[in-house]
């Protein structure tokens, strides 16, 4: 590769690093980042928009960073204007938060508006990164594991074990997916605590997600395995173990990397379609998808943009985790090249 | 003229089937003796030219109007009055008929027919809404179904698969084509009845397409871009900022139709052994626990929140739209959050641990789910917010939010379910034609239904109030002893009402001859004035 696409895969990369790493900083930092508990409620100012930091007050002076509150013009419309006749300074590190309005009933601050339960949009964005984060990675890596493991050993092994494995496998791969899902998490009970929802949720990834790892790692495996290296490995006394785990699965490490940025915004869309039909996180928790389903009336989109958010998150994401990825081989390249 | 409906009806004829789109069909091509004016809620002569009352109060003479025909030209007389009761009481119907909503004390009304323009009703107990049950009745054509009632298919007759050419009746349009999934088409019928007050034929509409939108959101643009006239259903609170706009430009008529003639509904399974050894039975059918949810909901924030500002408190099932028979004696409960904690601790319902939730004596905590209906935006808002009030005073509720006819199953069979959220539709505003509800043995005594004997006595004193009600003729006496009913009912509380939405109606700013009102359908229920300006 010449410097100069390389360069530009390069820069890519970082780009899409730098996405990743603000959005996995703030969803850690979610309790110190966050202006508000997730299921506080300013029942005045349902569907408010997002309130705009200011440093000039309406008669033009510079000021410390503050914001005007919201007065309700039609409470049945969900219009709102701003009460330009007395700012609201911000409060830094106060309470143990970053910032926040220093008047929080009169004039609460929301980066990203109101739902329509009059919450904080962005605070319940925060919160709800780190669940629908963790559990697409959590479940992108349960789904490596197993798959790599069975494609692995029906690979290495062949035969009978390998014919029942792969038509397992096939079979859960023609199935949709998403209906599986559905199924599977319809069995369960209705009502369950968030921590269960989360390992149930992530288990039924995993499991759904697997195949398509194993029939890739399955057919590298068994290339692999007539390799000279393999068979070299074994007659230098390596167990069968050994040559699967340390020579053959690691030729398979560009593929899962492949399957990994594929699979991870797959399941955040997933969580975010069960929560959304109600079969995912219960509507207290902030996930993404609990999130989505409040926007899920048009007028969202016309009146009240702000509620899309987390399908913007989750496409910044999905964007970030592609770009570095996809780049990172003409990325090292690059660096190599320096 | 072109209206939508969400879903496609679930068959032709509605004796067999009570779904919405059903109905808008049947308000579309039947017509009844009398009909509920849903506007002045009072009764108004249909087919029924004039009717007398004997002096035992019992029983109607009642005159048919004259040279009256079906859409397909076949005279209508008094043996289609009479095939209609019987088709209604057909023991054979396989399937919901209105049979129910056409008997008085749960027996069958007598009919008969001295000539060919007179029928006699007789009701085997003295009724007091009389000839109001009649709207319950679109008189059908003997001649074209008699053929099923006899071979015992009556509840199969008239089924979709059934051609459009064999449907008829005597209301202002015919079914001319059926897309199912697409849309339904009624054409003008010549031969309807009714004229206007200048001696103009009626109806005035020649076509009237009934388009099939499942999603609220999709029928709601169609209005807004002129595709569609109206919508048959009230708009949900979330819509009224696009159609607000829509109105402002000329384009919609809004209508404000005040707060509905039902309520949202919260109540408790209170069937005995509900709950079989659960340790909570012994809390969670006492009338303190109901009493104190409802002191610790404040109704106004309620509606506020779930309806975005489009809806009303409300105390009671009976809502203020029902002009008639709404008492604004019945308590009113306050919001006092304090007063609902010492209910609580009556019933042994305390923070024994310091961290904000209440236990019982045994330590278990004051914990129940709460069934309500999936899909249904102001029922799935409302049982959330019930959830974050309620959690205030100590109360822990799970959310289990069901496909309707699943839930409905559950609270039919007083099985799989602690408490409810759900939103019950009364037939009409008259309670006497709510018995189903009032009764102790009614199939809609929601919190527990078709008991035996009263289970408790206050229940007992409803059913015996209610019949004394019913039977009355002395409007007074019926309003008084209602009344009544609902103090008990109020102090009780087996249903817990919060809050009624608002009724917004919205059709295309070019129809004309619009007679709004809050029951459904509610701009369909007198399709025949209808018009729309070019």
């Amino acid at each position: 590769m010449s410097r100069r696409p390389a360069l530009h895969a390069f820069t890519v990369q970082r780009l899409g690093a730098s996405v990743l790493i603000t959005t996995a900083v703030a969803a850690l930092a979610a309790p110190f980042v966050a202006p508000h508990e997730t299921d506080r409620r300013f029942p005045g100012l349902l569907n408010a928009p997002p309130t705009a930091v200011r440093l000039r007050d309406a008669a033009g002076s510079w000021r410390a960073p503050f914001i005007y509150p919201w007065t309700r013009v039609s409470q049945l419309e969900q219009r709102y204007e701003e009460d330009r006749t007395s700012p609201v300074p911000l409060a830094w590190l106060a309470t143990g938060r970053l910032v926040a309005s220093s008047d929080d009933g009169r004039a609460p601050l929301l980066l990203l508006g109101a739902d329509s339960f009059g919450r904080d949009v962005f605070s319940r964005l925060l919160f709800g990164a780190r669940l629908s984060l963790a559990l697409a990675l959590l479940a992108a890596l349960g789904a490596t594991l197993i798959g790599a493991l069975l494609g692995g050993v029906a690979g290495y092994v062949g035969g009978v074990v390998d014919d029942v494995m792969m038509r397992a496998s096939d079979f859960v791969l023609v199935l949709p997916a998403m209906y599986v899902a559905l199924v599977l998490r319809a069995m369960m009970p209705l009502t369950l605590d968030a921590p269960a929802v989360f390992a149930l949720l992530a288990a039924i990834f995993a499991v759904v997600g697997s195949p398509f790892i194993a029939r890739g790692v399955r057919a590298i495996v068994r290339t692999e395995r007539a390799l000279d290296y393999a068979a070299a490995a074994a007659s230098l006394g390596a167990g069968h173990a050994r040559v699967l785990c340390r020579h053959l699965l690691p030729a398979a490490r560009g593929f899962l990397v492949v399957e990994i940025t594929l699979l991870v915004p797959a399941f955040i869309v997933a969580e975010a379609t069960l929560s959304y039909v109600g079969l995912g996180f219960p509507d207290t928790i902030a996930s993404w998808g609990t999130m989505l389903e409040d926007a899920s009336n048009i007028a969202a989109f016309a009146d009240f943009p702000w509620l899309l958010s987390p399908a913007a998150a989750m496409f910044l994401v999905v964007w970030g985790l592609n770009l570095t990825l996809q780049n990172r081989s003409a990325g090292a390249q690059y660096e190599r090249l320096m | 003229m072109v209206a939508s409906v969400r879903t496609e009806p679930q068959s032709f004829n509605w004796y067999t089937q009570h779904d919405g789109t059903t109905d808008v069909l049947t308000f579309l091509t039947q017509a009844r003796l009398v009909r509920v004016n849903r506007v002045t809620q009072e009764i108004e002569p249909w087919l029924a030219e004039r009717w007398t009352r004997a002096d035992d109060g019992r029983s109607y003479t009642v005159k048919l109007r004259a040279n009256v025909t079906f859409a397909d030209g076949h005279p209508f007389s008094a043996d289609d009055v009479l095939f209609s009761f019987a088709a209604a009481y057909d023991p054979k119907g396989g399937g919901p008929t209105i049979g129910g909503d056409v008997m008085a004390g749960g027996q069958p009304l007598r009919v008969s027919a001295p000539d060919p323009l007179t029928v006699v009703i007789t009701f085997p107990v003295p009724f007091a809404p009389g000839l109001r049950l009649l709207d319950n009745l679109p008189i059908l054509p003997k001649h074209k179904l008699e053929a099923a009632l006899q071979a015992g298919t009556f509840a199969d007759a008239w089924s979709l698969s059934t051609p459009v050419s064999e449907i008829t009746g005597l209301g202002p349009f015919v079914l001319t084509d059926f897309r199912p999934g697409q849309r339904l088409v009624f054409s003008r019928n010549d031969r309807y009845f009714r004229k206007d007050s200048s001696g103009v034929p009626l109806p005035y509409l020649d076509r009237v397409v009934v388009d099939i939108v499942p999603d609220q959101n999709g029928q709601v643009l169609r209005l807004e871009t002129g595709q569609a006239d109206m919508m048959t259903s009230e708009a949900r609170p979330e819509d009224y900022a696009a159609l607000k706009r829509a109105a402002d430009r000329g384009r919609v008529q809004l209508v404000d139709l005040g707060g509905a003639l039902d309520a949202d509904s919260f109540w408790i399974n209170l069937k005995p052994g509900a709950f079989g050894a659960d340790p909570r039975a012994t809390w969670l059918q006492r009338d303190e626990l109901r009493q104190a949810i409802s002191f610790g909901v404040d109704r106004k924030a309620f509606a506020d929140t779930v309806f975005l500002g489009a809806g009303v408190p409300v105390y009671g099932p009976v809502t203020p739209a029902n002009r008639k028979w709404f008492s604004s004696a019945v308590p009113q409960t306050p919001y006092d959050p304090a007063r609902a904690e010492a209910l609580l601790a009556g019933i042994g319902l305390t923070d024994g641990n310091g961290d904000g939730m209440l236990e019982d004596a045994r330590g278990v905590a004051a914990r129940f789910s709460l069934t309500t209906q999936k899909g249904q935006t102001a029922l799935e808002r409302g049982a959330q917010v019930l959830r974050d009030e309620l959690k205030k005073i100590g109360l822990a509720v799970d959310i289990v939010a069901l496909e309707g006819n699943a839930a409905v199953a559950r609270f039919v069979s007083g099985q799989g379910y602690e408490a409810a959220y759900f939103h019950i539709g009364m037939t009409d505003v008259d309670p006497a034609l709510q018995t189903e509800y009032w009764l102790s043995a009614g199939g809609f005594h929601v919190w527990n239904l078709g008991q035996k004997t009263p289970a408790t006595a206050w229940e007992r004193q409803i059913d015996e109030l209610m019949a004394r009600q019913t039977a009355a003729l002395d409007e007074g006496e019926r309003k008084r002893t209602f009344d009544e009913v609902q103090k008990i009912f109020a102090e009780h509380l087996p249903v817990v009402h919060f809050a009624a939405p608002r009724i917004f109606m919205a059709a295309s700013s070019r129809v004309m001859g619009l007679t709004p009102a809050v029951q459904r359908p509610q701009f369909l229920w007198s399709p025949d004035s209808l018009w729309v300006r070019p």
